[in-house]
């Protein structure tokens, strides 16, 4: 475990944001650190880094508070972007290149590369100011990762990308990866979560509330998502009692299949409504996991 | 400590290419420039105004005055002319008056003098025809007295009052207070605008790292006190710059002056070529600390806002103090050694400009010297601790500005 949460309790004021919270991170997994807004996810995140320091519990690297490491071990990007709008591009990645502990000259060629890395090279003299906002980001994105940090933190880092740029992004994370970061990804896109994560963590309302590899979660959950497509009445359903409709799709209708139901029967029963063109069981989607974890009454 | 140097760097690099910086220091240049030649052209209105020699009519109804004021004015008004008509003539004078420009018509029917003047708002002349009268008067009544000159003259003989020091070195300490207090008061106003204008731009500098957010990147990387010194440091290199650039001006200007043979700069400028070392070096020592002092107090103020908007009402807050520092520095003037004057050379919140007063015009005891230093700079680190739990607070603190209890409640926790 390189990354550990311990009983993590953080206070503001009368509200407790973080409720003991323990998780833990292997060494060069990509965890999607997931919750609905206000869950607490952004206290965690500057707990971790010791951006605020926790009422109790403790977060330890290695072993080790993760504090007492210099600025190179990790990587932050905060949700809330923010760069020095008069500062020209390469001088801005240059000196956020020394604050995470760079040498002057590391940083150059590093700032270099990246700045390469992510299209950017034609704005290199520009102000921050001039650049677009998807391009700012860009470069908070960089100056996150330019040092190549073990720990890479990242608090909704698609947002405000467009599709290639997004693209761009995921290959740089997929990359870094690959060669033994650990990465932390905070984001509300479960599509890309799912593409990206193989561990993630849920939280809500301060309290952990699931833990673990994503692949191993659904399959715990069964494959519970019954998908049906049938040429006929679209109402057969309304007959079986325990099946509640998850979605109506223009060209499927997806149910949650409660246990104890066969479904054998339902295949029966929609045969019984025209011709059935489509019946799959599938695992739930992590959109479906989250919203049935913290969707309303959880 | 590196990363105090490279955040000291970005904040002076940013911001000595800037529009505002450049031309707030082109203007300081302009304002040093215009003083030091300002006397020279007041000198020449003020010598133009002198060679107008004084012209106009009396009519002298008491028939005695008329020739003490011809004799006083044959002695100290070179080139007056004054006519005397006899009394009847008084409507073709005032005529003559107007037409011939003259400056005006003299009643005199003693005790009562009376002056129309051509234009009332020529002060300067009115007051020298206000002053030949009045000797003449004074030599008219002394004759009716029966004063011989001689005892006139004894009448009104002054003594200049001789000041000097106790325990000072024969003539070698001796004060000109009157020197002194223009240095003081031009060094001391210097170190008052330093920290409004540099202690400003580390409340704004702060306040804007803030609403831009950047704060928060920076917050993960670096521990509160370094960027609140990065800051500081920056900024006074900035200050450091602009002063320096000031001051070659003035001593450029000076050499200049001489070379074109103008000769030396009038008032505190004059002065600030020729301060001792020894003086320079307390001026900067008060400078630095009283800098250290107050911008961390301008920190922690903008770091509690959360727009750069709000960040002017924090700063007047603390701009007060220091214009309590000035005005208690300016009092002391009158009694450098007074009560006053001792005790707020002691407190951090004055010392730095009333102590550097103090140092001019009077000799503290060194005991006085000493505890002001050691206060003020037990005052710094004071004021960098408590500022920096502030800044640790209210930099990651967005929304309302927190009331002072909510502070005092955050610094606890």
């Amino acid at each position: 475990m390189a990354l550990v949460v311990q009983n993590v309790t953080k206070r503001f004021r009368d509200v407790t944001a973080v409720h003991e919270l323990s998780f833990s991170v292997d060494r060069g997994a990509m965890l999607g650190f997931l919750g609905p807004n206000g869950a607490g996810k952004t206290t965690t995140m500057r707990v971790i880094l010791g951006i605020i320091t926790p009422d109790a519990g403790s977060v330890l690297w290695d072993g080790v508070p993760l504090t007492t490491y210099g600025p190179r071990l990790f990587g932050y990007l905060p949700e809330e972007r923010g760069l020095y709008p008069k500062m020209r591009l390469d001088e801005h990645l240059v000196f956020l290149g020394r604050l995470n502990g760079l040498s002057e000259a590391e940083a150059r060629v590093k700032a270099d590369h990246w700045i390469e890395r992510f299209q950017l090279g034609e704005y290199r003299k520009k102000r921050i100011e001039e650049l677009s906002k998807g391009n700012q980001q860009k470069v908070q994105t960089i100056g996150t990762l330019l040092h190549e940090p073990e720990l890479l933190i990242l608090d909704e880092p698609f947002s405000g990308l467009d599709p290639v740029n997004s693209e761009l992004l995921k290959n740089v994370l997929l990359e870094l990866n690959q060669q033994g970061t650990t990465v932390i990804l905070s984001s509300h896109r479960m599509d890309q979560v799912e593409e990206l994560c193989e561990e993630i963590v849920l939280i809500h309302r301060g309290h952990l509330v699931l833990e673990g590899n994503l692949r191993d979660i659904k399959r715990s959950m069964g494959r519970s998502v019954l998908r049906i497509a049938v040429e006929g009445r679209r109402d057969f359903w309304q007959d079986i009692p325990g099946l509640t409709l998850l979605a109506e799709r223009p060209d499927y209708l997806e149910f949650r299949l409660e246990p104890g139901l066969d479904p054998n029967q339902i295949l029966a029963q929609a045969a019984g409504a025209g011709q059935v063109i489509r019946f799959e069981l599938v695992e739930p989607s992590l959109h479906q996991i989250f919203v049935e974890r913290v969707g309303v009454g959880a | 400590m590196r990363m105090i140097f490279v955040l000291a760097r970005r904040d002076f690099m940013s911001r000595v290419k800037s529009g505002p910086y450049i031309i707030t220091t082109l203007l300081g240049m302009l304002v040093f420039i215009g003083l030091s030649f300002a006397p020279l052209l007041l000198d020449y209105f003020a010598s133009a105004f002198d060679e107008q020699p004084l012209d106009f009519i009396v009519v002298d109804y008491s028939g005695e005055f008329f020739p003490f004021l011809a004799e006083v004015v044959a002695e100290n008004e070179p080139g007056g002319v004054i006519e005397e008509i006899q009394p009847g003539g008084e409507s073709e004078a005032f005529q003559r008056v107007i037409d011939e420009g003259k400056l005006g018509l003299l009643l005199v029917d003693l005790p009562e003098i009376a002056f129309a003047a051509l234009d009332g708002s020529n002060y300067v002349s009115i007051s020298r025809v206000e002053n030949i009268v009045n000797q003449s008067l004074t030599r008219l009544n002394a004759q009716k007295m029966g004063l011989s000159p001689a005892q006139l003259n004894a009448l009104f003989a002054r003594a200049e009052l001789q000041v000097r020091e106790i325990g000072s070195q024969d003539g070698a300490d001796e004060r000109d207070f009157t020197t002194g207090a223009v240095l003081a008061y031009f060094m001391i106003f210097m170190i008052y605008m330093a920290l409004i204008l540099y202690g400003n731009m580390v409340a704004s500098g702060v306040a804007e790292e803030k609403s831009s957010r950047i704060m928060e990147v920076m917050i993960a990387k670096v521990k509160p006190m370094e960027l609140m010194f990065g800051k500081i440091l920056g900024v006074g290199a900035l200050g450091l710059l602009q002063f320096s650039i000031w001051i070659a001006t003035v001593l450029t200007v000076t050499v200049l002056r001489s070379a074109m043979g103008l000769g030396p700069a009038a008032g505190g400028l004059a002065l600030l070529s020729g301060v001792p070392p020894s003086l320079l070096a307390w001026f900067v020592l008060f400078f630095i600390l009283g800098f250290f002092f107050y911008a961390s107090i301008f920190a922690a103020g903008g770091a509690v806002v959360s727009r750069v908007e709000d960040v002017n009402q924090i700063s007047t807050l603390v701009m007060m103090l220091i214009m309590a520092g000035f005005f208690a520095a300016f009092v002391s003037f009158t009694n450098p050694n007074g009560q006053l004057a001792v005790i707020t050379s002691l407190v951090p919140f004055t010392s730095p400009m009333v102590m550097f007063a103090r140092l001019i015009l009077a000799d503290p005891p060194a005991v006085e010297i000493a505890a002001s230093l050691v206060l003020l700079l037990a005052g710094v680190l004071g004021g960098a601790w408590f500022s920096g739990k502030i800044y640790r607070i209210g930099v990651l603190l967005y929304g309302k500005r927190p009331t002072v209890r909510e502070i005092a409640r955050y610094m606890r926790g």
